[in-house]
């Protein structure tokens, strides 16, 4: 057991995929473990950067099209690598177009074809219809999870990947299923922005947890006063689709 | 004939509107189109001799068009502006048949309209403008609007649709000055080339930070907020153009305005003293007296509006109330309440009330919260209201800050005051809904202006 708790998040592309607010997920996951004595470092990886030899946690948000096939390329030549890295229980979560790539193909309205990693066994086409708006999800993992969802592509899982959770409003991974994200060993992939993590901070302990775990400290979470964060989720979880 | 129509129609619900006391500034507009579609087209064809102004952009259009209003007023020329805050096309409509007789004639030398990004191809397609402004292009409301991206092929789209306009592009904006084409408009450009006040320490808005022509990054010698600044490719194939009015020296810059150097084509290098804070408005003053030039007016009027200019509409509205300062400053989008953060809420003594609604003229999505510099504010306390203010406190919370929730909006107003000394002021920043809903209860217990009227 070590004894000083450190770990390190590394960011995938926070320059170009960083649409919706999505980098309050790292600032949620940051403070919740300092909170808790834990320090995370965020390592920022841009196109071109290599990743570091070792880290704990793995994020990477939505971005626009544009930022999405700037670093396409890149993402697939790091896949093996983070590919390996999450089979063997790296904690991840992925957001909108970070999500899209993580699986094995985004099919862009233009018709491109982005190569995912296949992190996940789906695949995203684009639509002419875009499913926006608040979105209530009942998972059996975590519970309730709310969030804002604003995409055009639309993601099928296979059968065998299980899916975040079910949508209780909204339109989730495709709007026919009835399914959200998708959930592989420690990753997490969602369409949910809000920022997701700061109303959902089940999740956020779940991936702080698998971290330390993983990095071999205790992985036992002191619990928090999480009263805001939930009259937060309550209200938005009201609100009109 | 459809257009005496639409015109009569148009004119007998603005009586009943005025009857029923309602303010729905947009639906005569709105009828009047359903009529005749190309109304826009007829309306404009054979009035406004000295030229129709259009600006458009993200952030800075409300002030940007009032500060060009009050410049047409001290220059004696007579125009007609959509001021009452429906930018789309139907409210453009509006305030034309509101001026117009019933054969459509509208008594104005100038149209002065402020249209919405996702207007432009539709108001322009039936119009030739003489002046075209685009202020900037930040991430706003991408539930409404989609990318940036779209946004900029849409202006691009209704740039290409005009004949012989002077465009005016931001030049300190990547995207926005990647505007300029070779298409029988004229582009010229404004931008501030000098800058000493303080900025950001936590900016997380940027997004045209690419070469449009190769995506190679874009390496900045000076930032003054978003990805705005003085930049050039990594490569060097997409370069700031040179400013055609060009801040060349800063002067002054303090909370009540500043003073700079402005050198532009046709006139000397001039000094320029602006009453309104913040190097927002000074991209605003810059892109008014472009305006202005554009229209052959004369300087004087201009330098003498900027000096003693105020603020359009719920943007930086001081009031009275219950013997406090109370300002209200509208934030729309995360790069607008970071300008708000960098230019006013820098001081410990103030309070300040966050009001965050989420209805549709808003935006529906809150995310946006998240990119805002709030980690900068140093306000004293921190009040939060709104429709979703536990999202607007739990932001608050996880910049190490606290915000104190209150249910109801209104009451927010009277808990800041009566946490704050006499002396000390109160900042409100609203999203658009929660400014009306403030305003609205200010002019009952104040004299504040009722803008309806």
């Amino acid at each position: 057991m070590k004894s000083k708790h450190k770990l390190k998040l590394v960011h995938l592309y926070p320059d170009l995929m960083n649409l919706y607010g999505d980098r309050g997920n790292v600032l949620c996951l940051q403070q919740r473990a300092r909170w808790r004595g834990i320090d995370i470092e965020v390592v920022p990886v841009g196109v071109g950067m290599k990743l570091p030899e070792d880290y704990d946690l793995l994020f990477m948000g939505g971005g626009q099209d544009r930022g999405q096939e700037l670093v396409a390329d890149d993402l697939f030549q790091k896949g093996h690598q983070i590919k390996a890295s999450i089979e063997a229980g790296l904690p991840a979560l992925v957001i909108c177009g970070g999500y899209q790539l993580f699986g094995h193909y985004f099919k862009t309205s233009a018709g491109k074809k982005l190569p995912g990693i296949g992190v996940f066994n789906a695949a995203t086409d684009a639509s002419n219809r875009r499913l926006i708006g608040n979105v209530v999800v009942r998972s059996q993992r975590f519970g309730k999870l709310v969030g804002f969802e604003n995409h055009s592509g639309l993601t099928k899982l296979a059968a065998s990947l299980e899916p975040l959770g079910q949508v209780v409003q909204g339109g989730g991974n495709n709007g026919e299923d009835g399914v959200e994200g998708a959930l592989y060993k420690n990753a997490i992939g969602t369409y949910l922005h809000g920022s997701f993590l700061p109303k959902n901070p089940a999740v956020a302990d779940f991936l702080i947890s698998a971290a330390l775990a993983r990095a071999g400290y205790e992985a036992v979470l002191t619990e928090l006063d999480d009263s805001l964060e939930k009259k937060a989720s309550e209200l938005a979880s009201k609100r009109p689709q | 004939m459809l257009q005496i129509i639409a015109i009569l129609s148009a004119k007998i619900i603005f009586k009943l509107n005025r009857l029923t006391g309602t303010g729905g500034a947009a639906l005569p507009g709105l009828i009047a189109k359903k009529i005749d579609d190309q109304i826009l087209l007829h309306l404009c064809w054979n009035n406004f001799p000295d030229g129709i102004i259009v600006v458009t952009g993200t952030n800075g259009k409300t002030t940007t068009t009032k500060l060009i209003a009050d410049i047409l007023e001290v220059s004696d020329i007579s125009y007609l502006h959509n001021k009452t805050g429906s930018n789309l096309e139907r409210g453009i409509v509006s305030e034309m048949l509101r001026r117009a007789n019933w054969r459509g004639r509208i008594d104005a030398q100038v149209a002065l309209l402020e249209v919405d990004e996702a207007s432009i191809p539709a108001v322009l397609s039936q119009l030739n403008a003489r002046t075209i402004l685009v202020t900037n292009l930040f991430r706003d409301q991408l539930d409404r609007y989609g990318e940036l991206q779209t946004t900029a092929q849409m202006i691009k789209k209704g740039l290409a649709s005009q004949q012989g306009a002077t465009i005016l592009l931001n030049a300190d904006d990547p995207l926005v000055a990647s505007l300029a084409d070779n298409d029988g408009n004229t582009y010229m450009f404004f931008g501030i080339s000098d800058f000493n006040g303080p900025v950001l320490k936590h900016d997380y808005t940027a997004d045209s930070v690419h070469s449009p022509i190769s995506n190679a990054p874009l390496v900045y010698s000076k930032k003054y907020f978003s990805h705005m600044g003085v930049y050039k490719s990594k490569n060097g194939d997409f370069v700031r153009p040179k400013p055609d009015w060009e801040l060349i020296k800063m002067k002054n810059f303090d909370t009540e305005g500043s003073r700079f150097m402005l050198q532009s084509e046709t006139a000397q290098s001039q000094e320029i003293d602006l009453s309104l804070p913040g190097i927002y408005n000074i991209y605003n003053a810059i892109a008014a007296i472009a305006v202005a030039e554009t229209q052959g007016i004369d300087e004087k009027s201009t330098t003498k509006v900027l000096k003693n200019s105020t603020a359009a509409f719920g943007r930086y509205e001081k009031i009275r109330y219950r013997d406090r300062d109370v300002v209200i400053v509208l934030i729309k989008n995360p790069t607008g309440f970071n300008q708000a953060i960098q230019t006013y809420l820098q001081d410990k003594k103030q309070t300040l009330v966050l009001a965050i609604n989420d209805n549709f003229a808003d935006g529906r999505d809150v995310s946006w919260l998240w990119d805002a510099a709030i980690e900068d504010i140093r306000s004293g306390r921190i009040i939060v209201g709104g429709l979703r203010r536990y999202d607007m406190a739990l932001r608050l919370k996880y910049a190490g800050k606290t915000g104190q929730v209150v249910d109801e909006l209104t009451a927010c107003l009277d808990r800041a005051i009566d946490v704050t000394k006499e002396g000390e002021p109160v900042y409100i920043l609203p999203t658009y809904t929660a400014m009306l809903e403030i305003r609205r209860f200010l002019v009952k217990e104040t004299e504040m202006e009722d803008y309806w009227k």
